[in-house]
This record gives C-alpha cells, sequence and structure tokens, in this order.
C-alpha cells in the first residue's frame, strides 16, 4: 500500500520524465562524442610515426624470412581457422591467435605495401635505430637501411655517414622541387593560360570574320613573345631538372636487395627508431600541415588535401552569396508583401517541401537545367570560339553553388519568414508613425532586426551545403582538379572550373583509391577535418549572429 | 479708482463664479471628427462619431476597454490602414482638410500627426539613431543640423539632461519610462501638429507616470496633443477636455472640470465613479 | 428614493464607507438637534441643569466632527473620488462644519439658559424664544432630512424658511429694545435673551447652508450668495 503509494507519487512528482529526457541527452552526447572521438582518433593516428620492427618470420611453408615493417593493425583470429588455410601451428595451444597487419612499403619491390603475420611465428623482432622510411613521390614508402648517396653516380658517402648526408641532400632536392613546381605551374601555367586566351581570341575574330591581317599580325606577335618567354622559361627548368636528378641513394630492402634510386624522387626521410617522443611529435605536427597545406599525390592516397578544403569553402562560400539574397527576397516578399492567402499557402507548402526532395534530385536537375541548358546556351551565345570544348556547358564550381543554393533556399526562405513574423507590431507602428512607407520600415528597421533569422537560416544552409556529396558528383565535383578555381590569372576566380571537395574526397578515397588499406586512416583524417570546417563555417556564421543578435535584441519583455 | 482700492488692485473678474471654465466653443479647431464610423470586417467599432479636437489643448479619450478610444485615435493618422479589413466612413479634417480624402499623402499625414504607443518602442538602435530615424525619413542627411535637431528634440521631452553623455549607446539601455521619453522625442523631433499618445503611461512605474504627464503638459504650448488613458485620474490630471466613449459611441465630450465633478450623462458618472450601469 | 446610487460602486468597500460616513452625519444631526432641543427646554422651564448638561455634552458633537473629518480625509487620499462621490464627500465636509457651529450656538443658549434661570422669569416663559426655536429646529430637522434623502426640492424649502426666521429675530430684538426702554433693570437678563434670539437666528443660517450643500450635492450648482429665485431657476434648469 505504502509502496503504491511512493511509486505514484514518485510518478506524480515529475521525475521520472527529468530521467528520462537526462537519459535523452546523454545518449545524444554520446553519440556526437563518440562520432567524434572516432574519426579523431583513427585519423590523428595516421600523422603518427609508429615503430618500424625488423621481423624474424616463419612463413608458412616453413621458409625463414625477415620483414621490415610496423604494426597498423592486430586482430584476433581463430587458430583453426589458419590451420585450415594451411598454416603449420603445431606449438600453439590457445584457441586464439594474434595476427597483425604490418606495413613495409616498398610496393615497387614487393608488389603490395600490407601483409599479415601471425604472431607464434614470429621468430624475434627488433627496432633497429637505423631503419630508415622513405617518402617517394610515387611507389609509397620505402622502408629499409640506408648504404650509399651517389652524386653523379660517384659514392659521396656510405655507412654510419650516409644518412646525415642523405639529410641535407634531401632539403636540397626539396627546394629544387618547390623551385620546379613554381615554374611549372604558376609560370609556365600562366604562358599556357595566355597562349590559350589569345586562340580563344583568335578563333573568336575569325567567327565575327573580324580577323584581319593586322590583327593576326598583332597575336602572331604577341604569341612569339610569349614563346620566347616560354623558352627562356623552359631552359631554366631543364637547368633545374639536372640539378635534381644529380644525386641518387642505395637502399636495402627487404630481401637483402640494394636499390638504388635518385634523389629527386624523395619527399621525405626519417628513422623512425631513432626519434624520441618529442621528435614523433614534431614529426606529427608536420604531417598534419603537409595534410592540410599540400596537395594530393599518388591518386590522393599520399599528400594533402588543400585544394578539396579550398574547393569545399569557395564552394560553400558562393553558394551562400547566391541563396542569402534571394531566399530573403523570396521571405519578405512572402510575409510582407504577397496578400495572405490560399496561394501564398500553398507557395509556403511547397517551400517547406522543397526541403525534403532528395538531394540527388537536385543534383539530375542542376546537370539538366543548369549544365545542359543555361550552361550550353551560355556557351553558344558568349563562348563560340571555344567550341567544341564547353565553358559553362560542363559541369564546374557555378554550376554546383547554384545547385547547393537551390538545395537550400527552403531553410533560408523559413528561417526569414520566422524571423520576421517575429518582430514586434509595435515597433513597424513606431516606424510608420513617423511618416515611413513601408519600403522604409522594411530597409530601417524589420531587415535589421531580421538578420539574425536570416544567419540562422545561412547558418543551416552551410551545415547542410558543406556535407552534401551526392549532387555535385553530377554537377562540378573531380575526384582531381588541376587548378584551383581562384588563382593568379584574370579574372582570378574561375566560375567555369571543376573543383575538389572534402566530402567527395572521402568517397574517393575511401572506395575508388586502388590502396585502400592505406588510404583509411586518411578517410578517417578527411572525415575530421571536413566536420572541422562545418564546424568553423558555422561558429563564424554563430558568432556574427549573436553579435547581431545582441546588437537587434527586440523588446522581449 | 475706489473700485480698484476695494479690491487691494486684484483682478476680480477672473475670480467670478465660473470664470475659469473654458469651453470647447471658444477654442479654435484643429481636428474635427466628422461622422467618423469605423468597421472591423462587419462588426462596427466606432458609430458615427463627430467631435472636434481644440488646438494646442490636451484631448483625453476614456472609456473601458474595447469602447474604440484607442481606434478613434488611430484613425487621426491613418493607423488603421495597416489592419486589414478596415472600412471607415465619414471624414477628418485636419485644418480643415479631409485626411481621407483621395490622394492624401498618408507618410506625410503621419509626419503631421505623430503618434506614440502604450508600450515604449525604440528602434534597435543607438538613442541618437532613434530620435534622427523620422528626420532622416525627411530626408535630413547633414549631420550638424541633425545633431541640433536631435538635442534640441530630446531637450524638449526632459530626457536631454539624462542622456546627453551616452547618446551612441543603445536605446534598449534606458529605463521603461526614458524609453518612453525618447519615443516621444523621436515624435516630435520632426514637428508633427498634433501628438497621439495611446496610453503612453500606461506600462510606467508612478514616478516616470509623472513625468510624462508633466512632459505633456509642458507639450501642450506647442502641440494639439490626443491621449487614450484607462487611467481615469490621469486624464483629470493632464487634459483640458476629456470625451468618453462607450461601445464605439462618444457619450459625453466636454471640458474637464465639468466632466470629472458634474458630468451630464448618467453612463459617465457611473463610469468615472466606478458604478455598474 | 437615492438619487445618486451611492450603494452601486463596483467596490462593495467603497459602499460601505461611503454609507458610514453618511450614518455618521446623520448621528451628529441628530445630536445636534437633540442639543438644541435640550438648549430650549432649558431655557423655557428654567432648568439650569439641563443647561449645564447642554454645555457639557458639546464636546460630544466636536469629536463627531473630528472623525467624520478624517473619514472624508481617508477617502479622498484612497478613493479619489470623482463626480457625486466627489460631490457627496465635500458636502459632507461642509456640512458638519455647520454642524458643528450649530452645536456651538446650541452650547451658548444653554450657557445663557443657565444664567437666566437664575435670573427673575417673565410672564410669557420665553414663549417668542420657544417659538423661535422650534422654528430653526424644524428647519434643520428638515434640511438633515433633505440630505439624508437627498432632496434638494425640501432643500429649497429650508432656505425658503430662514426669511422668516429672519423677521422673527427682527422681532424678537424690537420686543427686547422696548423691555429695556421701559425697565432699564431688566437689561442685564434681555441682552441674554437677545444672545439667545441670535444663536438661534444663526443655528437657521447654518441650517440653510446646509441645504445649499444637498442642491450642490445632487444638481452640481453652487447656489451659495445667491437669491432664492436664482436658486429655483437654477434647479429647473438642471
Amino acid at each position: 500500500m505504502s509502496n503504491e503509494k511512493t511509486l505514484k507519487t514518485w510518478w506524480k512528482s515529475g521525475s521520472p520524465w527529468v530521467w528520462l529526457n537526462a537519459a535523452a541527452v546523454t545518449l545524444s552526447m554520446i553519440a556526437v562524442i563518440g562520432l567524434l572521438a572516432l574519426i579523431a582518433v583513427r585519423g590523428l593516428a595516421h600523422f603518427w610515426a609508429p615503430d618500424v620492427y625488423e621481423f624474424r618470420y616463419e612463413e608458412a611453408d616453413g621458409e625463414i624470412v625477415t620483414l621490415y615493417g610496423s604494426i597498423r593493425d592486430t586482430e584476433q583470429v581463430t587458430a583453426a581457422r589458419l590451420r585450415q588455410a594451411g598454416m603449420q601451428l603445431d606449438d600453439v595451444e590457445s584457441e586464439f591467435v594474434d595476427r597483425h597487419l604490418i606495413k613495409m612499403g616498398n610496393r615497387d619491390q614487393l608488389g603490395s605495401d600490407f601483409r599479415f603475420i601471425v604472431e607464434p611465428r614470429i621468430i624475434e623482432r627488433s627496432t633497429p635505430t637505423d631503419i630508415v622510411m622513405v617518402e617517394r613521390t610515387e611507389w609509397g614508402d620505402q622502408t629499409g637501411f640506408l648504404r650509399e648517396v651517389l652524386e653523379n653516380s660517384e659514392v659521396i658517402a656510405r655507412g654510419a655517414e650516409a644518412w646525415p648526408e642523405f639529410e641535407q641532400r634531401i632539403a636540397r632536392v626539396v627546394e629544387l622541387r618547390e623551385k620546379i613546381n613554381e615554374l611549372e605551374s604558376d609560370e609556365i601555367g600562366a604562358i599556357n593560360y595566355t597562349l590559350e586566351q589569345l586562340r580563344l581570341e583568335e578563333r573568336h575574330l575569325e567567327l565575327e570574320g573580324e580577323l584581319t591581317d593586322a590583327r593576326l599580325a598583332e597575336l602572331e606577335s604577341r604569341r612569339a613573345e610569349l614563346d620566347e618567354r616560354y623558352q627562356l622559361l623552359l631552359q631554366d627548368l631543364n637547368a633545374l631538372y639536372e640539378k635534381i636528378n644529380r644525386d641518387s641513394y642505395v637502399m636495402e630492402v627487404q630481401g637483402g636487395i640494394d636499390v638504388e634510386l635518385p634523389l629527386a624522387r624523395v619527399v621525405r626521410a626519417y628513422q623512425p627508431n631513432a626519434m624520441g617522443f618529442f621528435g614523433k611529435l614534431g614529426f606529427w605536427f608536420e604531417k598534419l600541415w603537409e595534410f592540410v597545406s599540400e596537395e594530393p599525390r599518388e591518386a590522393n592516397t599520399e599528400g594533402g588535401v588543400f585544394p578539396a578544403i579550398f574547393g569545399t569553402v569557395v564552394m560553400v562560400m558562393l553558394m551562400s552569396v547566391f541563396v542569402t539574397p534571394f531566399g530573403v527576397i523570396a521571405a519578405v516578399y512572402l510575409k510582407e508583401y504577397a496578400r495572405q492567402g490560399a496561394v501564398t499557402r500553398i507557395i509556403r507548402i511547397a517551400v517547406n517541401n522543397l526541403a525534403g526532395v532528395p538531394s540527388i534530385v537536385y543534383g539530375v536537375f542542376g546537370l539538366g537545367f543548369f549544365v545542359y541548358f543555361l550552361g550550353g546556351n551560355i556557351d553558344q551565345l558568349f563562348y563560340p570560339e571555344a567550341s567544341p570544348s564547353p565553358v559553362f556547358g560542363t559541369p564546374g564550381l557555378l554550376w554546383s553553388s547554384l545547385t547547393l543554393a537551390l538545395l537550400t533556399l527552403p531553410v533560408v526562405i523559413v528561417a526569414t519568414e520566422e524571423g520576421l513574423s517575429r518582430i514586434p507590431r509595435s515597433l513597424r507602428e513606431g516606424s510608420y508613425a513617423l511618416g515611413a512607407t513601408k519600403a522604409e520600415t522594411l530597409w530601417r528597421t524589420v531587415l535589421p532586426m531580421a538578420s539574425p533569422a536570416m544567419m540562422t537560416g545561412l547558418i543551416l544552409a552551410v551545415a547542410r551545403a558543406a556535407g552534401e556529396v551526392a549532387p555535385l558528383m553530377l554537377v562540378g565535383v573531380v575526384k582531381l582538379a588541376p587548378s584551383l578555381p581562384i588563382d593568379g590569372n584574370a579574372p582570378f576566380v574561375h566560375l567555369d572550373r571543376k573543383f575538389m571537395h572534402l566530402g567527395f574526397h572521402i568517397y574517393d578515397v575511401g572506395f575508388q583509391s586502388p590502396n585502400v588499406e592505406a588510404a583509411r586512416p586518411l578517410v578517417y583524417a578527411t572525415a575530421l577535418l571536413l566536420v572541422a570546417i562545418i564546424i568553423i563555417l558555422n561558429l563564424a556564421a554563430v558568432r556574427i549572429r549573436n553579435r547581431l543578435r545582441e546588437k537587434y535584441r527586440a523588446l522581449e519583455n | 479708482m475706489i473700485e480698484q482700492a476695494r479690491t487691494h488692485g486684484i483682478d476680480v473678474s477672473a475670480l467670478k463664479r465660473g470664470g475659469e471654465r473654458r469651453s470647447l466653443a471658444s477654442e479654435e479647431a484643429c481636428m474635427q471628427v466628422q461622422d467618423m464610423s469605423l468597421y472591423y470586417g462587419e462588426k462596427r467599432a466606432l458609430n458615427g462619431i463627430s467631435m472636434t479636437i481644440p488646438r494646442q489643448c490636451v484631448t483625453a479619450f476614456i472609456g473601458p476597454s474595447g469602447c474604440g478610444k484607442s481606434t478613434l485615435l488611430r484613425c487621426f493618422n491613418r493607423m488603421n490602414d495597416l489592419i486589414d479589413n478596415v472600412r471607415t466612413e465619414g471624414r477628418i479634417l485636419l485644418d480643415g482638410e479631409d485626411i481621407y480624402a483621395r490622394g492624401v499623402d498618408v507618410p506625410i499625414l503621419r509626419q503631421r500627426v505623430g503618434m506614440v504607443f502604450q508600450k515604449p518602442n525604440p528602434f534597435p538602435k543607438s538613442i541618437f539613431e532613434n530620435v534622427a530615424y523620422g528626420l532622416r525619413l525627411k530626408g535630413m542627411n547633414n549631420r550638424r543640423e541633425l545633431e541640433e535637431k536631435v538635442e534640441w528634440a530630446l531637450n524638449a521631452a526632459a530626457l536631454w539632461d539624462e542622456v546627453k553623455d551616452r547618446l551612441h549607446d543603445s536605446a534598449f539601455g534606458l529605463s521603461g519610462g526614458q524609453q518612453q521619453r525618447l519615443v516621444i522625442a523621436r515624435a516630435i523631433a520632426i514637428e508633427p501638429e498634433v501628438l497621439l499618445l495611446d496610453e503612453p503611461a500606461s506600462a510606467l512605474d508612478p514616478i516616470s507616470t509623472l513625468k510624462i504627464e508633466e512632459l505633456i503638459y509642458e507639450l501642450k504650448s506647442d502641440y494639439t496633443i490626443v491621449i487614450v488613458t484607462h487611467n481615469m485620474q490621469q486624464a483629470a490630471r493632464v487634459s483640458d477636455y476629456t470625451a468618453f466613449m462607450y461601445m464605439g459611441d462618444l457619450i459625453e465630450y466636454g471640458d474637464t472640470d465639468t466632466l470629472f465633478t458634474k458630468p451630464r450623462k448618467k453612463q459617465t458618472e457611473d463610469y468615472i465613479t466606478g458604478r455598474y450601469g | 428614493m437615492d438619487k445618486l446610487n451611492i450603494d452601486h460602486h463596483i467596490s462593495q468597500r467603497f459602499n460601505e464607507e461611503l454609507e458610514e460616513i453618511r450614518n455618521h452625519v446623520m448621528t451628529m444631526g441628530g445630536m445636534v438637534e437633540q442639543q438644541i432641543a435640550s438648549a430650549i427646554e432649558a431655557l423655557v422651564e428654567g432648568d439650569s441643569e439641563l443647561g449645564q448638561r447642554v454645555v457639557r455634552d458639546d464636546h460630544k458633537v466636536n469629536n463627531l466632527e473630528v472623525r467624520i473629518d478624517e473619514e472624508c480625509n481617508r477617502i479622498l487620499a484612497r478613493r479619489q473620488p470623482a463626480a457625486s462621490d466627489l460631490r457627496l464627500i465635500v458636502a459632507i465636509m461642509k456640512t458638519i462644519t455647520d454642524l458643528e457651529r450649530i452645536g456651538d450656538e446650541a452650547e451658548k443658549i444653554g450657557f445663557l439658559a443657565t444664567r437666566l434661570a437664575e435670573a427673575e422669569r417673565p410672564g410669557n416663559a420665553y414663549s417668542e424664544l420657544e417659538h423661535l426655536g422650534n422654528h430653526v429646529r424644524n428647519m434643520l430637522r428638515t434640511a438633515l432630512d433633505a440630505f439624508a434623502r437627498m432632496n434638494p426640492d425640501a432643500a429649497v424649502e429650508v432656505a425658503r424658511e430662514d426669511s422668516k426666521v429672519d423677521r422673527e429675530y427682527e422681532a424678537i430684538i424690537r420686543q427686547c429694545i422696548t423691555f429695556m426702554m421701559e425697565d432699564p433693570r431688566t437689561i442685564r437678563r434681555v441682552l441674554d435673551m437677545i444672545w439667545c434670539a441670535r444663536a438661534l437666528e444663526r443655528i437657521g443660517d447654518h441650517a440653510k447652508n446646509i441645504c445649499e450643500y444637498v442642491i450642490y450635492l445632487v444638481h452640481g450648482k453652487d447656489v451659495r450668495h445667491i437669491d432664492i429665485e436664482d436658486v429655483e431657476r437654477e434647479i429647473r434648469d438642471a
């Protein structure tokens, strides 16, 4: 009786609800934190330099080999399964055995970066401090012992002296490579761009029938001038190539084979076992910086993701520029000017439902309408000289931004309308009473006060757009863009260019890469970066909104 | 000479019985309401009201909630135009011209007939910008001119001394009473002829209320003031003429002294003495 | 017949306060009336004991005046009465002043009655004073009645009576002058008689004032210091 009563009073007191609410909040928190923690740990661990072991390992056929590699993953498998696979595990009694995934590198020699080894068959493992990891411009990492450094095929240093010499020469190579890059992509790229513009100009004049001899001569002279500059640059470039190809080195890799490679291939070399904790930490930061600031190498599986970050941010900003005025104007018309009735109600319902359309449908629409119809017509009208290669008639940054603007338009409209309806009537009346017209009231009072709501709409729009991948695959995103959408060549912003995007990058690296195993940590790191960028964009918008809110804090009481 | 000696030089005529009573008939008309009716959709809110608002006097509208006093007040600057489904009949003359006539520029009318609302409604701008709002609307952009005008208006609203050091702070930092005086300053900055006050002190504490009332008394020498109030004592304190409205009808309209001591109509009597009719 | 609907306020408490204050005024009126009656009786009967009691009891009237004054002040401060309520309070405050004065006059008569009781009594036993006294007492009663019922017509009647009282008073004075001329030994006594007559005449004036307040209360017209005909015209207009 009394128990029943206490239960009843407990129920009536409302504390079960409080507990329920607390539980829901806790679960959400755990989900969010868990998600972030997972991608953070997995992604950030990628940049850590693990110890590299020298294993003496008994292969299934009883042959004893020496393997160099770092342990990337460890799992438990049943001994029975391994036995079935034909592995000799006579001295193993336990039911489970550890199986390691080791990264060996030397893909050029071994055919694969990774392999599995089982714990019981490791005869011996050691961490020799002089083991060297070399990151190369192609074929992935190289693991082994540095034997010789050569200059013009003559041995400069050997054995223990080789390493400092090696490091020094890598620094020189890196410097030279930067210079080459600069020459190739900036200066020669600019010349190529200008030459292409000249070609288009000539074609344009030809189409217009205005290609007089004088004009032609002028174009030719400009072209000749460019050619001359190009030749000069080419000479510089060749000289640099000669310099960079001067040195080479010899590594003893797995199997005791000596491999000689040109030093020009080396990106970075380090001795992981010789590094202390702080050395590894410094290395970690170096790798992280490389990740966010460099361009990708080797089919996106190595190097950085800077073009993807850049593309994502530019696309989102461009989308904001499109969607905000458009959405705000639409909302103002709907709320302030349109006669409230069945028609506006239908429009509102339509707008709300637009938000529920799957994003790929927008992609299809963008491809059909923007790219083929609008872009095709623009090309015909304004860029006939480029034909048959399209300018706007192909997926690109502009169409991607517009497609996403369309996708996020309902959010902005709804948020703005909400903000407009929350402005106290008394403020509008105050403005009217001072002799303001409707437009003046809107511009001077209502819109500034609704700006926090517009920002809210934009925040939601940005959050949605930055994470959207599917429609972009149809209207402008590519796996590898040759150049950034904003660069030093006039008109600086190239809305017609294709671009890279972090979301697509994740998909591409994770599922389309030739080396999925090696790329998996990169997927986590990229995902973390994408989340971080969305958070940064959002925080910036939230800050702006809060400042506006503080400024236009309405008379709430 | 002898007469003067006997009365010690005091002008006796002023002390005559009923000598201080004023009457509507002797006042100059500022606004004239002629058979004004107003409908919210089908519902009639004002039943053919006719009255004269005297120039440079304070006229108070009193009456129970929903009697149409605010509605009538909002007719004076066509604020009711902003509400859907409102239809009016009759005329309101401002200086002899019908404000409901075709072709009347409503924003200009509202500059001539200013309005202050029940709740202080400063804009989310600085104190200075609040007062300058109407001036800017009128096209005044010269900084010097604006500053002069704003100072003048704030002085007229008895607020200058309190805010002169923080003109560029947000208006929301002011107290309720200061906000209401700011709103009055904002309204008089554009120098209207008529100032409509819709329960200007109902959201304020008694001291702020008294300040507003004092302000009304001072503004009356330059403006024609019409005030709607729920507070009968306030109407009695500030107004020269009082109109009592009930259910959309103008029941009684006359000088405040008479209305509060000897109303002619029983409905008025019952209302101001707190009786049930 | 309660023309002013004093008990129709939305605030029941206010109704009660007004009712109470009116009752107190009527009590005070009754007390004053009793004082007048006692004073006249003391005079006519030569009852010095009664005369002394009238003198003694005057402070009760004074106390009541102070009390009612306080109540009026309280209502003014707390209720801020308007229109008829305001007029009622103003009328009451003035009425009690007049009632208190009437009380003072009665006290004066009581004192004079005590003195006259020791003197030689005239053959008619002050019948002319008795007549005048009854006359003003009636006026006062009618005035209080008019006040209680808020009846301006009755009030006009009382105001009209006042001129009769004045004539009666004139007659008594003339008579007294005759007495004094006939027999100088009676001068002292006759002077007291004149004081009595004067007091009674003043009571009549005060009663008339009360009637004027009733007219103000009901019609909102101030009819002081104007001819009775004008008063009647004003009332008709109202």
